[in-house]
């Protein structure tokens, strides 16, 4: 593959960053102090002298037929170079990352609000936007379809849940935004009696409306032409091949012509797992012969990426007198948007996962994910999870409330463990310790009753209230998630590790493709390479396509799934590495091991200057984890997932019931990870994890008027601040999982997904009002 | 954002005159707000003109016993001033209940009561606004009311046509405080100096949303007045949002207690901050207990139009802003008897 021959300013390097640190321990991150210094180069830093500037024309309306385009006034504008509709896509127009139904631009109809029409290229970011302003687009506007159930043309509910909502049941009366119908993905679970009976039923509907990944650095990528009539992009994104995969196919180009490097990456949580500007910066580049950069503002980042499915689910869980699950029936709509994305797995998991940690005789679940002209929905941080889990723990407390039974008791009496059978007949074969995750937080102590600080009180330092009609609340939430991809996906990564002697030191270099996004892969690289290879110095190579596929960095997996295909790569260039000291040293292969730069062995210390000489060894593989199979379409039974997370919450909030103002005081969290590769990063997993959730619960929601998005900003769209999320007590488990490396499990989204449940639990129990939906405004608080 | 011409004159009395002979010229001072407009097209000048060197950046005493706040000053600055916090708390806890320190560093004193309201129809130039876009109609009606006015509102449903309909709300904080504070306004104008209450910066949209206050095209602030408060006022500032900082209201109340009278302004329910001169009337001479105040707020609002809309309106406002009010005169009433 030919370098390119131009490299940008803001193209990332070779991480070394500081020396030492194997699995398990606090390593320090590469690219700590660069991103504290603020000289870490994100995509939005990307530049070159003589670049151009990129940027799209996107609908005003949610849904509309595109009678005509005129791009004549924006090509007059001086300093345009090129403007580009879905004519000038020299090969597939749409694409997708699990069913190709996304327009590259738009084709004759646009159907969510921000599909991307027209491509201006010019020598100024405003001279484009100017330009781009001018191309007159003229719009047959119909009425959007913005109700997912209705979409589906289901009634409200299936009164009494006997009959499956059948997908032939389609109505013919709604609209079909896509021509195979607006149902994405019809899910069923079935297991043990269709008609159960118990002594005691609750059934409640729950809502949860859209968040957004919120990721500070906003899509942004650099295209530069190369000489071979290839392109090579330098991009802020998730999953390097699978992007390539679908640009090539609009680019009509193989392979080897459209080169990816990862930029800078500033946050991401899913938001990046699906194209954005990857495609439109590559045409501009290839037809204009320049390097070309986009990069989003805030606002068009809302209209530039995926959301959380907002989602409507109803359940009914019937229970012996004692306390114990009889059954579980759930019918979750999850409002998919314009197209795709993510929405089958996102549905797989929402209905796999659907009943929560727990064990149930019988089951019935239907997870619908359809079609509207609502913002396109796919993946974000705990997929499908963080929503039904609203519904799932809320019923275990509404149990335990109809039962009298306290409500970790009820968690704890059903809960799954080793052993356990899930929902999808799989038995749990790895430690389940849900039991334990609870008692340990039960076990914790308890914040102070009453803060002396205005701060710590609702409201803060907006000085509301001293303590006058504050009630405390505690509430409870345990959280159930697929590490990795499931039904049967080829799940691989793969790994080049280098050993060599430069200047005298030992170095290993790894390469991979899987994306740093800010979670700190590039670090748990390197301990594993220090942990295998008994050396200090680790370089990280930037990651980019001239390496196999790392796979995404999303589903938890990638400290699994690319750690091991490091830790693999590392054993094999040790096995080369021992076996030439064998041969100098005329020792057993089995005697010898690597150890602080040397080969040692009983009263031997080989240092590898003298094994490797000049010679670098090298290993590249793949790696996969133990294969899952799809489910069956009419019982979802099957071993669908590799493993599972959990985590637990205990959320703490003082509720001014006066004026509907809540403060969480304090979080508890207890997650087991199987095993820390690096503790302090799975703290910060956990903390981010919490406040993420927290946000959904009392703040995060992009409104929606009329397939609009009505917040389109930081100030509009809320997420917590530091005086929102409290101080929290952690705690990790390490037991560990015997089919992943080391045992570890992914850690990131679990506390993602328990951590919103409990404390709206807690707001719960401080007010006893129902609240069946997320996120909880100061109104419904009130009691007005 | 559309071109412009940028100005830096050399005086105040210039850069009046600059942009009165402009019909499309605009001061800029800290920019917090004016910038944003400027790039999500909600502001199209044709000449902007920089005025923050121009009018004084210090806190005067005045002979009366009050203070005189440059228009330069910045919300930072007037915020930690020793005279304001302990002669006007109020003022200074609204300021620091608003925004956040870096904009507070930036925001000054005659740019913070002239922001333009957050109505995310008016910031979305791709709907109708009667207050961007006079005429076109109003899309707060029935949308998002949240954040939008119970009181001053023509119907509880106006007519999302009409030319006059705009149910938006004054966002700042400083204004609310300053309203009851009775402070005064110095202006510079094509015509000269002069004097305007706080109580009448403000406008309620009448005839015309697209106005927010009495200024005239080129008339520049160049000063507020703060008139002293009586011996042994005690005065508070508080503020109800969806977090616990960086929010706007979605009510907040500023009160003043002095001598068993009670001033009481309201933010986030009107077009303008909200003087509550029924309640206070009603609660004049008599007794402050909560029952009195609360009977007082229900005067007030006899006239509230809660709005409906697709999140569930804004009635709950009502019993917030009154349960506001009552906490913040009962803590007030009882540090005046301490
Ligand atoms: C994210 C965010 C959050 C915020 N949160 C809050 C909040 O919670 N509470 C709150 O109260 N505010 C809040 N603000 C608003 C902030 O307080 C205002 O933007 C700021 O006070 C405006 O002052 P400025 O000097 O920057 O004005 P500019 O942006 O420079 O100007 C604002 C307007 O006033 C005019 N103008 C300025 N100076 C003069 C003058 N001397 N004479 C005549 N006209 C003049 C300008 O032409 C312009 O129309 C927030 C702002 C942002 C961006
Ligand atoms: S409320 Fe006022 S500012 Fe908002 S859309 Fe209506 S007219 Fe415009």
């Amino acid at each position: 593959m030919s370098a390119p021959a131009r490299t940008p300013a803001g193209a990332p390097g070779h991480l070394t960053g500081p020396a030492g640190g194997g699995i398990g321990t606090d390593a320090q991150r590469p690219d700590g102090t660069l991103k504290v210094r603020g000289e870490f180069a994100y995509g939005s830093d990307l530049w070159m002298e003589d670049m151009l500037w990129g940027v799209t024309l996107r609908s005003p309306h949610p849904y509309a037929r595109i009678r005509s385009i005129d791009v004549g006034p924006a090509l007059a504008v001086p300093g345009v170079h090129a403007v580009l509709t879905s004519d000038d896509v020299p090969g597939a127009k749409a694409y997708g990352l699990e069913l190709a139904d996304q327009p590259v631009l738009a084709v004759d109809v646009v159907r969510y609000q921000g599909e991307p029409v027209a491509l201006v290229a010019a020598d100024h970011p405003e001279t484009a936007r100017a330009a781009a302003a001018r191309i007159v687009v003229d719009y047959e506007v119909w009425e959007p379809v913005t109700d997912a159930i209705a979409a589906l043309g289901h009634p409200r509910w299936n009164a009494v849940h006997e009959d499956d909502a059948e997908v032939t049941e389609l109505s013919r009366e709604s609209a079909h935004l896509h021509p195979e119908g607006n149902l994405v993905r019809h899910l069923k679970v079935r297991t043990g009696d269709p008609s159960p009976t118990a002594d005691v039923v609750v059934v409640n509907t729950y809502e949860v409306g859209m968040q957004d990944q919120a990721f500070l650095g906003p899509e942004s990528g650099l295209a530069v032409p190369a000489e071979d009539g290839g392109v090579e992009l330098y991009v802020a994104t998730q999953w390097l091949h699978v992007d390539q995969r679908q640009i090539c196919s609009a680019l009509g180009l193989p392979p080897e012509q459209v080169r990816l490097t990862l930029a800078g990456v500033g946050g991401a949580f899913g938001g990046r797992e699906d194209l954005s500007m990857h495609v439109h910066a590559c045409l501009l580049a290839l037809r204009t012969g320049r390097p070309v950069k986009m990069s989003y503002n805030r606002e068009e980042s809302f209209f530039g990426h995926v959301h959380r499915h907002p989602a409507t689910m109803r359940y009914e869980h019937g229970a012996t007198r004692d306390g114990d699950l009889v059954y579980v029936k759930a019918e979750i709509y999850f409002d998919g948007g314009a197209y795709a994305s993510s929405t089958p797995a996102v549905v797989g998991n929402g209905g796999t996962m659907g009943i929560g940690p727990y064990v149930v005789p019988n089951v019935h679940v239907d997870c619908y994910g359809a079609y509207t002209n609502n913002p396109p929905c796919g993946a974000m941080r705990g997929f499908g999870s963080v929503q039904t889990a609203f519904a799932y723990e809320s019923q275990m407390d509404a149990l335990a409330a109809a039962l009298g039974m306290d409500p970790v008791e009820l968690r704890c009496r059903n809960a799954m463990e080793q052993g356990s059978t899930a929902i999808t007949g799989q038995v749990i074969d790895s430690p389940a310790p849900v039991v334990e995750l609870l008692r340990r937080l039960e076990a914790m102590p308890m914040p102070d009753a009453a803060p002396d600080d205005l701060r710590h009180m609702p409201g803060g330092v907006s000085n509301t209230t001293h303590g006058e009609g504050v009630r405390r609340g505690v509430g409870y939430a345990v959280s159930y998630k697929n590490v990795a991809f499931s039904e049967g996906f080829d799940d691989y990564s793969t790994a080049r590790v280098r050993l060599e002697v430069v200047g005298g030191e030992p170095v290993a270099t790894v390469h991979t493709a899987a994306a740093e996004v800010g979670q700190g892969l590039v670090t748990v690289e390197q301990q594993i390479a220090r942990t295998e290879l008994g050396v200090d110095r680790v370089v990280v190579h930037p990651k980019d396509t001239q390496v196999g596929s790392a796979g995404s960095t999303s589903a938890s997996r990638q400290t699994y799934v690319t750690g091991g295909a490091v830790k693999a790569a590392c054993e094999a260039v040790r096995g080369q590495v021992l076996a030439r000291a064998a041969e100098l040293t005329g020792r057993p292969v089995g005697e010898l091991r690597l150890f602080d730069g040397a080969v040692v062995g009983e009263g031997l210390e080989l240092p590898l200057a003298e094994v490797l000489g000049d010679d670098a060894v090298e290993e590249t593989l793949e790696w996969r984890h133990r294969p899952t199979e799809a489910i069956d379409p009419e019982t979802g039974q099957g071993f669908a997932h590799v493993q599972y997370a959990f985590s637990a919450h205990r959320a703490v909030v003082d509720v001014d019931t006066e004026l509907g103002l809540v403060k969480v005081v304090e979080m508890a969290c207890t997650q087991d990870v199987g095993k820390a590769i690096n503790p302090q990063a799975v703290i910060g997993q956990i903390q981010g994890g919490t406040a993420q959730g927290l946000g959904l619960a009392v703040m995060e929601e992009i409104l929606i008027r009329d397939g609009k998005v009505q917040n389109p900003s930081f100030t509009d769209y809320l997420i917590p601040t530091i005086l929102d999320m409290p101080p929290m007590r952690i705690e990790v488990l390490e037991y560990a999982d015997p089919h992943a490396p080391y045992g570890l499990r992914g850690v990131g989204e679990a506390p993602n997904i328990s951590s919103g449940p409990a404390v709206l639990a807690a707001i719960r129990q401080a007010t006893g009002l129902p609240l069946t939906r997320v996120p909880v405004r100061p109104e419904h608080l009130t009691g007005t | 954002m559309k071109p412009f011409a940028f100005a830096r004159p050399a005086d105040a009395a210039e850069a009046v005159a600059t942009v009165a002979t402009e019909p499309r010229a605009v001061f800029l001072a800290g920019g917090t707000n004016l910038v944003d407009h400027l790039k999500l097209g909600v502001a199209r000048p044709d000449l902007v003109v920089d005025v923050r060197r121009l009018t004084s950046r210090e806190i005067t005493d005045t002979a009366d016993g009050g203070l005189r706040i440059g228009a330069a000053v910045t919300n930072s600055e007037l915020a930690a001033d020793r005279r304001v916090r302990e002669r006007y708390p109020v003022l200074a806890q609204a300021l620091l209940a608003g925004a956040t320190g870096q904009l507070r560093n930036l925001a000054t004193t005659g740019g913070n009561p002239l922001q333009r309201t957050r109505c995310v129809y008016f910031q979305d130039v791709s709907t109708p606004c009667n207050k961007r876009e006079p005429g076109s109609g109003c899309s707060a009606v029935g949308g998002y009311t949240r954040y939008h006015a119970i009181l001053g509102t023509s119907a509880a449903l106006p007519d999302p046509t009409a030319p006059e309909t705009c149910i938006a709300t004054h966002p700042s904080d400083m204004a609310v405080a300053l309203a009851v504070l009775d402070a005064q306004v110095q202006v510079l104008g094509p015509a000269g100096a002069r004097t305007i209450p706080f109580a009448e910066l403000h406008r309620l949209p009448g005839d015309d949303p697209s106005r927010d206050t009495v200024l005239e095209h080129g008339e520049l602030i160049t000063a507020i007045d703060l008139p002293p408060l009586p011996a042994g006022a005690r005065s508070a500032y508080r503020k109800v949002r969806d977090r616990a900082s960086y929010a706007f209201a979605l009510v907040s109340v500023a009160a003043v207690v002095a001598d068993g009278e009670v001033r009481l302004a309201l933010g986030g329910v009107a077009h303008k901050p909200w003087r509550a001169s029924r309640a206070e009337e009603a609660l004049r001479g008599g007794p402050v207990a909560d029952d009195a105040v609360r009977h007082a707020m229900d005067v007030e609002l006899t006239t509230a139009q809660p709005q409906p809309g697709v999140d569930g309106g804004n009635g709950f406002k009502i019993p917030l802003v009154t349960r506001t009010v009552v906490a913040t005169v009962r803590d007030l009433t009882q540090e005046t008897q301490a």
